[in-house]
C-alpha cells in the first residue's frame, strides 16, 4: 500500500515535469541565433585579407557587366547595390553560375551572376523559393506566438507546388494544448504577428555549416536534430544551410529570398489537425502571400484565400486516390492532375 | 461670291479635299482602293488610308451582296481598275467576311515618312490578311506567381463541377 501511493506520487511527478527540461523560448532563440553569429564571424574571418573577384553580371541591359567585388565579403545583394535602386528592391534571388544563391550569402570566387525577381520571363525558381520563405516565416510567427509555458515544435515545410494554393508549416503544441482549436481573434493576431515582421523588413541571412554546428544550434529539439541529420544525408558535401531571420535560426529545403520586407499581402488562412504522429499532434497551418509586385485585388484576394482554408496535401499522396484519414475537419482535397514541382537545381 | 472670313476657316467642316478636286480625289481613292484589294495590306499618309477606309468596308458590304446582283457588280467595276480583281474580291474577301457585321479593316500609324515633307503615315489592311500581326497580342507572363495560384485555382473549380456533374 505503502508501495502504491509511492509510486502514485512518483508517477504524478514525473508527469508533472517536463519530459526535457526547456529553457525560456527566448533563451533558446538567443542561444541559437549566438551560436549562428559566433560561426559567421568565423567563417568570415577565414578571409582576413581583401581579395578581389570578378563578377559578370547577366540581365536585361547588363549583359557582360564585370564588377570587382571583395570575396567572401560581398553579397548578390552588394552587387545590386551598385547597379540601382530597382534592382536592390525588386531582386529576390541570385542565379551564381547557374545554382540558387540566397541574396545575402558571400560570393567566394569570380562567377557570373544574374539577379532574379517576381517579374521575370521564367520566375519559377523565385516562386518556389518565395513559397519556401512565406512558410518559413509563418513557423516563426507560430514559434513566437505562444507563451514560453507551452513549446511548440515546428517539424519542417513540406515542399509544396505553388498551384497548390497554400504553403503550409507542420508544427507540433505542447500537449497541453491538444484540445486547443484556433479561433478567428487567434488567426487575427498571428496575422498581426506576421505583418509585423514583414514591417521590420528583417533580411534572411544564410549560411553553410558542418552538421555538428547545426547541431549544436539545436542542442534543445530533438526532431530538429533528426532534421539536420536528414539533410546532412541527403547534400552533396555533407553540410546544411541554415537561415537566420531576426531572432531565428531555421533550416529549409532551399534557399529563401532575401528578405521578408518582399511579402506585402500575407494572410494565415487555417491551422488542420493531422492526427497523431511521432512527436505527438502533428498540426499544420496554412497561408496564402503575394508578393509586393503582384498584389491582389480585393476580389481575387479573397477568392485564393478561400481556396487556401482548405487542406493542402503533397501531390504525391493526393494522386494514390487513398483517402488521407488524417484529416478531422476538412473533407479530403481534390486530386491534383497537374505534374508536380520542377526539380530544385 | 462673296469673299468671307468663315470661307477660310474651316471649323466643322468634316469633308476632306485631296488632289485636284472631287473627281481626282475619287480617282485616287480609287487607286489605293485597288491597291489595298490587291495587296490586303498597304501604306499611305493617316489622311488617305482614314478617307479609303469608309470606302473599303463599303465594298465588302456590297461585295457580300453576291457576284449575281447587278448593283454590286457595277460598284465592283467602277471602284477596281484591275478588272482581274473582281473575282478575287467575290471569291476570296466577301466569304471572309461573311460572320462578321462590320470592322472588316484595320488602321494603325507608323513613323512619319523621311522626306521632307515629314507626312503622318498609316497601313491600313484588310482583317484575316495572311501576313504577320502588325501589333501582336500581348500574352501575361503565364508563369508569374499570381497567375499560377490562379492557374491552381482554376483547375481545382473545374475539377469541382466536373465531380458535380458526375
Amino acid at each position: 500500500m505503502a508501495c502504491r501511493t509511492v509510486c502514485r506520487t512518483l508517477h504524478r511527478g514525473f508527469a508533472s515535469s517536463p519530459a526535457v527540461v526547456r529553457p525560456s523560448s527566448g533563451g533558446v532563440h538567443g542561444q541559437r541565433s549566438a551560436v549562428f553569429s559566433r560561426e559567421q564571424a568565423r567563417q568570415r574571418a577565414l578571409y582576413p585579407r581583401t581579395e578581389k573577384i570578378e563578377v559578370v553580371l547577366h540581365g536585361p541591359g547588363l549583359h557582360g557587366t564585370l564588377l570587382i567585388m571583395n570575396k567572401g565579403v560581398s553579397t548578390p545583394h552588394s552587387c545590386a547595390r551598385h547597379l540601382t535602386e530597382w534592382h536592390v528592391k525588386s531582386s529576390a534571388l541570385a542565379l551564381v553560375d547557374g545554382e540558387p544563391w540566397p541574396l545575402h550569402k558571400p560570393l567566394i570566387q569570380s562567377c557570373s551572376l544574374s539577379l532574379l525577381s517576381f517579374k521575370d520571363k521564367d520566375p519559377s525558381l523565385v516562386n518556389q523559393a518565395y513559397w519556401r520563405s512565406c512558410a518559413a516565416l509563418l513557423g516563426q510567427v507560430l514559434e513566437d506566438a505562444f507563451k514560453d509555458e507551452y513549446s511548440v515544435e515546428l517539424l519542417g515545410i513540406p515542399e509544396l507546388p505553388v498551384t497548390s494554393g497554400a504553403f503550409c508549416c507542420d508544427f507540433v503544441l505542447d500537449p497541453q494544448l491538444d484540445s486547443w482549436n484556433p479561433s478567428e481573434e487567434s488567426m487575427c493576431s498571428l496575422i498581426r504577428g506576421a505583418q509585423q515582421l514583414i514591417h521590420q523588413d528583417l533580411p534572411w541571412e544564410s549560411l553553410e555549416v558542418t552538421p555538428s554546428v547545426a547541431l549544436e544550434v539545436f542542442s534543445h529539439s530533438r526532431c530538429k536534430q533528426e532534421e539536420v541529420e536528414e539533410k546532412a544525408a541527403k547534400s552533396n558535401n555533407g553540410t546544411v544551410v541554415l537561415y537566420r531571420c531576426g531572432d531565428h535560426v531555421l533550416l529549409s529545403g532551399g534557399p529563401l529570398v532575401a528578405r521578408t520586407g518582399l511579402c506585402s499581402q500575407y494572410e494565415v488562412t487555417a491551422i488542420h489537425r493531422l492526427g497523431e504522429g511521432a512527436w505527438g499532434l502533428h498540426r499544420r497551418a496554412q497561408g496564402l502571400s503575394l508578393p509586393f509586385q503582384l498584389e491582389a485585388h480585393h476580389t481575387v484576394w479573397r477568392k485564393l484565400r478561400s481556396r487556401a482554408t482548405k487542406l493542402v496535401t503533397m501531390p504525391r499522396e493526393s494522386s494514390s486516390g487513398a483517402v488521407p484519414d488524417l484529416t478531422l475537419t476538412q473533407p479530403p482535397a481534390p486530386v491534383h492532375t497537374h505534374p508536380p514541382a520542377p526539380p530544385q537545381t | 461670291m462673296r469673299l468671307t472670313l468663315q470661307m477660310l476657316i474651316s471649323h466643322g467642316r468634316v469633308a476632306r479635299k485631296m488632289g485636284l478636286g472631287p473627281e481626282s480625289r475619287l480617282n485616287m481613292l480609287r487607286n489605293i482602293l485597288t491597291g489595298l484589294v490587291k495587296h490586303e495590306r498597304i501604306e499611305t499618309t493617316l489622311g488617305r488610308a482614314d478617307e479609303v477606309r469608309f470606302y473599303a468596308e463599303k465594298l465588302i458590304d456590297y461585295a457580300k451582296k453576291g457576284d449575281t446582283d447587278t448593283k454590286a457588280m457595277k460598284m465592283a467595276n467602277f471602284w477596281l481598275t484591275e478588272k482581274d480583281l473582281i473575282p478575287k474580291l467575290f471569291k476570296v474577301l466577301a466569304p471572309r467576311f461573311e460572320a462578321q457585321p462590320k470592322g472588316y479593316t484595320r488602321m494603325a500609324r507608323i513613323p512619319n515618312r523621311e522626306n521632307l515633307d515629314k507626312a503622318a503615315m498609316a497601313v491600313l489592311e484588310y482583317k484575316g490578311n495572311p501576313f504577320p500581326p502588325l501589333q501582336p497580342a500581348k500574352r501575361e507572363n503565364e508563369l508569374t506567381l499570381i497567375n499560377q495560384l490562379l492557374k491552381g485555382y482554376r483547375e481545382e473549380q473545374a475539377q469541382q463541377a466536373k465531380t458535380q456533374k458526375d
